[in-house]
């Protein structure tokens, strides 16, 4: 009796320290994921860049080549943060494995994107880290890549992150927690890899701030202030690790107005950016507006900033009215009604479903009459 | 005791007996080993791993058929058990079969009979000789050995025992292999157990002396010190110990009672199936009381493994299933594992396939970030390691038989094409005919088994040259940095293959500058220690006497 108690109890005992082993060992592991990860972010970079030195430093085709005229831009920021020229780019969805689509559709236009457009959300897994293999793929293009940032809080693991709120109530007053530094972790880790790509790039951090339906940093969950906080934090964040090659782009819904409320002021902003997207009439919140209806009544607002302006979605559906004279009216014109719209971004996305419950389909790649009208735009502009 | 005298082969060893504080700490580490495994498996079995899900599936199969094996070594171990050695009962008849075939060393013989003739229990030792060679009648009868001319005898080794078995009466019978010099005590190690009437067979621990002649040599023992140690100790805690490679000493009772000795190409095993069938029970005694020869040059150990995995196939397929009902839960268990070892060539044929289908089809299994995998895997490794190391302590000589074994699993993976054509030959039930191991390196020229390594290292560079034309000249610069890291990760999963591959191959090139030696002329007998060092139970004077 007396000895099948003792195996009894030193057999929960054993288990009992193995499972204290592995939770030991898997704390370890979580405090050691970073420092793993970072180098296995280091070799991927390094193994790219000798790639790209042995096997594309010779490729005559380079596109980079024909787009040295940016290097100018690229070598002097504050040229980046108030351009003499017309920046075009374009986000394309299909672009996750390669950026041919962004290629295809600049060819298209007969012209160069200075601009890639890629989007990054808040989290814990590998690919919310920093996307540094695709900004160095942008850079070795000859582009200038644009993050648009959004801090999902809830993509972030509790069993990692004891000190975090529960998810359930984690959104509510998230920017707030930003501010304080409850995810500073996090900016830490993109500050890491930030230091490896030493070429500007644009960040657009929680864009649609003021938009109170759809994404969790929105006023229904956070108070204007604290949008303002949070921003501010994370720029001095990066700004004291000593990254200097961020040009920061302030985002809010364009419909939604307010800007004066969440605007975190002329030291902490480069750049305004807005969505300009035509909705045409796919849903019965929207309805068919021509690119000066979305913009036009709202560039006095955005222009009291004094900052250039960029469209960071530009782009309209076919369904409710003439698509080939939309572009044709916005592209033709802007550069003289809105002088201070330094950028257009195309928003190409052949399969959203973000915001309808119908896949909505963006592209224009293969209409040449939309094509051939915004070359013709962009001819008339530099004849002038 | 000196260094030296730790890493004296020639002496007397026992594995240290297995304590309660022992038991404790591997249930620890198998705890945590086996929930480190879970985590791995619920970071594994995620939709947004999945690549080509057909190649998903089969990869998923291979991994965690291996992680499986991996947790059910762990159990075993937690088995792990030291029988007491029980003096045997003084008067019993007990006869030595060892066989000789043509091309045989006749000088092995005489070594091994002299060292039979010093075996010091009473014993009559026979010689089953099929060699039409008059000296070998010589040598037996030198040595006081019966001299049984057995020719023509299907069945190699054990037709020739079979009717051995016929021709006498003995009630005890150890069959040893002819390469293995016994020590002279050990009868006393095995014939004790035979005091338990329901006692079938004893195998003791199988050593070498030739491990240091040759790469091959080191590795193909490395991948039998576990086994012979901790691996047959848990074995023999859930009751299976298996009579399986030399030196197993029998009950004449046990092997009439299922006809005699099995026939196939893992015979031992096959006998010891039967055995356990008809209810017998086995004893596995971690002794090291003989020590023989491990294949020295790469051909012989690929024709040995090839013979092994085609053998040890058949066992699973035909007799695993026929014995079914009569086998005990963990003896199903221990048959099946050991029945399906060799899978693991056509595991590593699948594992050594993916990146080619990456490169060259476009097919990716698995969409798993390389770090990921490297951080959930690792606790797995680091347990399974301390597991591993922790078990060495009741290797049947830890002196020189610790470590890690690289040696060891550079030759398994790179015997896979040995395995992979023993997996096959036993899918579709082909013969390959019965090829002893050799006794001496086969030297001169590279073996045949080195061909598919050799082709296995052309298509990596191939492929490697292919992979650097087509991203130098095709492959659109919008692509190739996206493209980079996964690439070249994959071109690293394909090398580390190849390395081991490359392993192989050095091994077989080694192979051919080998000098064939006769291993046995430099064992002196006079130094075995023959001091009997058994630690008996009951009997203290024969321990102290």
């Amino acid at each position: 009796m007396n000895t099948k108690l003792i195996r009894l109890t030193s057999t929960i005992a054993a288990i009992a320290l193995g499972v204290f082993l592995i939770n030991a060992f898997t704390l370890l592991g979580n405090k050691s994921k970073g420092p793993i990860e970072d180098l296995f972010v280091q070799t991927g970079s390094y193994i790219t860049s000798i790639e790209g030195y042995f096997i594309n430093k010779s490729n005559k085709k380079k596109r980079s080549k024909s787009m040295r005229w940016l290097n100018v831009y690229k070598k002097d920021i504050s040229q980046l943060k108030n351009p003499d020229r017309i920046l075009l780019g374009a986000y394309d969805n299909q672009s996750k494995e390669n950026f041919q689509p962004v290629i295809q559709l600049e060819n298209s236009l007969n012209t160069q994107f200075s601009i890639i457009h890629i989007y990054a959300a808040w989290g814990d897994k590998s690919e919310q880290r920093f996307p540094l293999t695709r900004v160095n793929a942008i850079n070795e293009l000859g582009s200038v890549p644009i993050i648009t940032w959004e801090p999902w809080l809830t993509d972030f693991d509790d069993d990692l992150h004891s000190h975090l709120k529960e998810k359930e109530s984690r959104s509510k007053n998230g920017l707030k927690d930003i501010s304080e530094g409850s995810y500073d972790f996090y900016l830490e880790k993109w500050v890491h890899d930030l230091k490896l790509f030493e070429q500007p790039l644009f960040i657009r951090m929680g864009h649609e701030m003021n938009d109170p339906y759809r994404y969790p940093w929105g006023p229904h969950n956070n108070e204007p202030a604290h949008f303002i906080a949070a921003w501010k934090h994370i720029v001095d964040y990066f700004r004291n690790a000593g990254i200097d090659n961020v040009i920061w782009v302030w985002s809010p819904h364009i419909a939604y107005g307010l800007f004066e409320q969440y605007y975190p002021g002329d030291e902490y902003v480069d750049w305004i950016g807005v969505g300009t997207l035509n909705y045409g009439t796919v849903a019965t919140w929207s309805q068919w507006w021509t690119f000066d209806e979305i913009f036009g009544i709202h560039y006095e607002e955005l222009n009291q900033f004094n900052k250039p302006i960029m469209a960071t979605e530009f782009g309209s559906l076919a369904v409710g009215g003439d698509r080939v004279k939309w572009y044709k009216d916005a592209f033709c014109e802007f550069p003289e009604k809105y002088p201070e719209l330094k950028s257009m971004l195309f928003f190409h996305f052949n399969n959203d479903n973000t915001l309808t419950y119908k896949t909505l389909d963006w592209y224009f790649v293969g209409d040449t009459l939309i094509t051939n009208s915004i070359v013709d735009c962009i001819n008339n502009w530099a004849v002038e | 005791m000196t260094k030296k005298n730790k890493q004296n082969l020639w002496q007397y060893r026992r594995a240290r007996p297995f304590s309660q504080t022992a038991r404790f700490v591997l249930l620890a580490l198998v705890v945590a080993g086996v929930v480190s495994i879970f985590q791995l498996a619920d970071w594994w079995f995620r939709e947004e791993h999945i690549g080509s899900l057909a190649l998903y599936i089969m990869l998923s199969f291979i991994f965690w058929y291996g992680m499986l094996r991996v947790i059910l070594y762990w159990i075993n171990y937690l088995g792990i058990k030291r029988p007491d050695i029980p003096a045997p009962e003084p008067d019993k008849s007990v006869a030595i079969f060892t066989t000789s075939s043509p091309g045989e060393p006749l000088s092995m013989f005489d070594k091994t009979l002299e060292a039979c003739a010093n075996i010091t229990y009473p014993h009559t030792t026979y010689l089953l000789d099929d060699t039409q060679d008059p000296r070998f009648k010589e040598v037996a009868e030198k040595h006081g050995a019966v001299w049984l001319e057995l020719v023509g005898l299907p069945g190699a080794k054990a037709g020739k025992v079979n009717k051995a078995l016929e021709l006498t009466d003995e009630e005890f019978i150890l069959i040893l292999d002819p390469d293995h010099i016994p020590f002279p005590n050990f009868l006393d190690n095995t014939l004790g157990y035979f005091k338990n009437e329901k006692t079938g067979f004893v195998q003791v621990s199988q050593a070498y002396y030739n491990q240091y002649r040759s790469f091959t040599a080191a590795a193909a023992a490395e991948q039998t010190y576990h086994f012979y140690g901790p691996t047959m100790m848990g074995m023999y805690g859930y009751g299976n110990a298996v009579a399986i490679g030399a030196n197993c000493t029998f009950r004449r009772k046990a092997l009439e009672s299922i006809g005699g000795h099995g026939i196939g190409l893992a015979e031992d095993l096959i006998t010891s199936i039967r055995l356990h069938g008809a209810g017998w029970k086995s004893v596995f005694n971690p002794v090291v009381v003989s020590r023989g020869l491990v294949p020295e040059d790469f051909g012989s150990f690929c024709k040995q493994q090839l013979k092994w995995a085609r053998g040890v196939h058949e066992v699973l397929f035909s007799e695993v299933p026929k014995l079914f009902k009569k086998l005990t839960f963990w003896q199903k268990l221990s048959y099946s594992a050991i029945g399906s070892y060799y899978l693991v060539g056509a595991t590593s044929f699948f594992y050594f396939l993916i990146p080619y289908l990456f490169f060259w089809m476009g097919f990716l299994p698995a969409k798993m970030h390389f770090a990921d995998f490297i951080l959930n895997v690792f606790p797995v490794g680091v347990f399974a390691l301390a597991i591993y190391l922790f078990v060495q302590n009741w290797l049947s000589h830890p002196a020189t038989e610790r470590g890690v074994h690289w040696r060891g699993m550079v030759l398994k993976f790179a015997s896979w094409p040995v395995f992979f054509l023993g997996f096959l030959l036993s899918v579709v039930n082909a013969e390959i005919p019965y090829i002893p191991t050799a006794k001496k390196a086969e030297t001169g020229k590279m073996s045949p088994f080195a061909r598919p390594l050799i082709i296995q290292l052309f298509i990596f560079l191939i492929t490697f040259g292919y992979v650097i034309f087509k991203r130098r000249y095709i492959t659109p610069e919008s692509e190739l940095f996206l493209s980079s890291e996964q690439t070249w990760g994959m071109m690293f999963f394909a090398l580390v293959a190849v390395i081991m591959t490359i392993g192989g191959i050095l091994a077989a090139r080694e192979s051919i500058k080998l000098t064939s030696e006769e291993a046995w002329e430099t064992v002196d007998l006079e130094n075995i220690n023959k001091e009997n060092k058994t630690e008996y139970i009951f009997d203290k004077k024969v321990l102290l006497g």
